[in-house]
């Protein structure tokens, strides 16, 4: 058994490896020519630095200040995690609210709409009034943002079950409990999955915004320093990092997407259109 | 269609007439109305509603869309309360003919659950209507269902990975694992293409034949009504209402040969005739 195995694995994933890397050939190409059209122009007319570095120099920032930058990733990671774990609760918990306390509902829905215009960033310094300069504000500001498309998509999911099928289950005597648990939301997880994606990445944007209204750490007290220095090569080097970390945020929920909910139907950008 | 004929059909039609005791019938509704609120007045969906259905027997409800046939359906699932009327399924009320898992209910779409295989959807409802059950008893169940609706093999599939007759034969199976003495169908095949469709009355047939479980059917199809049932109540609209009642008298056993008997065409002439006028009564 395990010969066979031996035998065929390597193989199998070798070609699967080529099949990923054709796959990104085209990613990748588009990047190589955006970046080496870039440095041409800024060497070709001397743009200065500190309005727009070359990606050369953002390279160089890069490495130059790799401990600060891995620190200030690691307070921005925490806050992102814990900003989007209790998001997710939250959300979690409103649209179970909504749909299992239908009056309770009602009277909640329209409420968290109306917060969901509240232009949230603009709550920032009032957490740090509040909270102070450490991880609670950030947190809070983060939940706030990203607890919505979590409710909503969550919502969408357990309301999305076919009325025959809730008619089939009160047929054989199903209470709404019942219907509820076995039913609306195992169908809620695949629409589950894609707010969590979306939160995720309003949990970095949240944790970026809370730093630069005041901090003493992290990715965005980082850029907002850099930016009073004119290092803005160290400003674009942070951005990476943000970027970096928000992508590897992002394909960890994707994952698990993959490994919780096997039956949801595959995204595909390029071809659903078609 | 002339005069004659549908009066001799008419008066065969007043014997099936809801004379008989409700004790005997299998299913038995005398003056079922039902009212909708339409922007928030009362509508009526249906009128006057009367039938007999007796044990084992298969009977298809047929009309134009809006003649209340799924409601009616749906008033002996006890899915919906009538407004006025009498509704037995097995000489008790339909809500507690549900509760004793007397009814299997089967609709268009198969509502298969998508994180559950062939098997598991098949259990699905009996393992809900019935706490007790040990999982592996209701498994056996639906491996048995599964096979009476011809899906051996296909057991540990996926919904995705099964065509529409096949999902539709899930449904029949989830319904079938039940155990209920009345299998109510609202258009099951309505959404399948016209050769799984005649498979599936084919399917169908057998189940009915093998098990003698007593069968409503709503269709659009008049073939289908014909070649399936024993009696046909042609409803129509405004409000709904049984217009005629039409005994199949379509030799037994059937299969594919019954659609070249003239009998055959005989009933689907005037199921067809009816509808036809019906339609335009509804139109008027």
């Amino acid at each position: 058994m395990s010969e066979a195995t031996l035998d065929i694995f390597p193989r199998q994933s070798a070609a699967s490896f080529r099949r990923w890397l054709n796959s990104i050939m085209p990613a990748l190409g588009l990047s190589a020519g955006v970046l080496i059209f870039w440095e041409v122009v800024i060497r070709l007319f001397s743009v200065p630095t500190f309005v727009l570095p070359a990606p050369t120099a953002i390279i160089d920032a890069l490495i130059a200040n790799r401990g600060a930058l891995a620190v200030a990733a690691q307070a921005t990671a925490l806050e992102v995690v814990l900003g989007f774990v209790l998001s997710a609760l939250v959300g979690i918990l409103v649209a179970l609210v909504i749909v299992r306390f239908e009056r309770f509902g009602k009277a909640l829905y329209p409420l968290v709409v109306l917060f969901q215009n509240v232009p949230k960033v603009a709550l920032a310094p009032i957490f740090i009034l509040w909270f102070g300069y450490d991880l609670a504000p950030k947190v809070l500001l983060i939940v706030v943002i990203a607890f919505f498309p979590v409710a909503i998509d969550m919502l969408v999911g357990l309301q999305s079950v076919e009325p025959a099928f809730v008619a089939l289950m009160r047929s054989v005597g199903a209470s709404k409990g019942k219907i509820l648990l076995r039913v609306r939301i195992p169908h809620s997880l695949p629409h589950l999955m894609a707010g969590l994606k979306v939160a995720i990445t309003f949990s970095v944007i949240g944790a970026i915004v809370g730093e630069f209204a005041g901090a003493n750490q992290g990715l965005g007290y980082v850029i907002q320093f850099a930016s009073t220095q004119l290092d803005t090569p160290l400003i674009f080097a942070a951005l990476i990092v943000v970027s970096v970390l928000g992508l590897a945020f992002y394909y960890i929920i994707e994952f698990a997407e993959r490994w919780l909910v096997p039956w949801a139907p595959k995204f595909d950008p390029i071809h659903s259109a078609g | 269609m002339n005069a004659a004929v549908a009066k001799t059909v008419a008066s065969k039609a007043a014997a099936h007439a809801p004379t008989a005791d409700p004790g005997v019938a299998h299913i038995f509704a005398r003056g079922i109305a039902v009212d909708f609120v339409v922007e928030g007045r009362p509508q009526r969906a249906l009128n006057d509603i009367n039938l007999t259905v007796s044990k084992g027997s298969f009977v298809s409800l047929i009309g134009p869309s809006g003649c209340g046939k799924s409601t009616l359906l749906k008033v002996m699932a006890g899915l919906i309360t009538p407004t006025e009327g009498e509704m037995r399924v097995s000489g008790v009320s339909p809500q507690d003919a549900v509760k004793a898992k007397l009814i299997g209910l089967v609709f268009q779409e198969a509502t298969l659950l998508p994180w559950k295989n062939a098997i598991e959807n098949a259990a699905f409802l009996l393992m809900t209507a019935d706490e007790t059950i040990k999982r592996g008893e209701a498994m056996d169940r639906a491996a048995a269902m599964l096979r009476l609706v011809g899906l051996e093999g296909a057991e540990n599939k996926g919904p995705s990975q099964l065509s529409g007759g096949m999902r539709q034969r899930v449904a029949i199976a989830r319904a079938l694992a039940l155990d209920p003495e009345v299998l109510l169908m609202d258009e099951p095949f309505g959404a399948l293409d016209a050769i799984t469709r005649e498979e599936m009355s084919e399917c169908l047939l057998d189940i009915w034949e093998r098990t003698h479980k007593t069968v409503v059917l709503v269709t659009h199809s008049i073939d289908e009504a014909v070649y399936l049932s024993r009696e046909v109540h042609v409803m129509g609209t405004g409000p709904g209402r049984i217009i005629e009642t039409l005994p199949i008298l379509l030799p037994h056993p059937r299969s594919e040969e019954s659609y070249s008997n003239p009998a055959f065409s005989a009933a689907e002439g005037r199921l067809r005739s009816l509808l036809i006028e019906s339609h335009r009564k509804g139109r008027a």
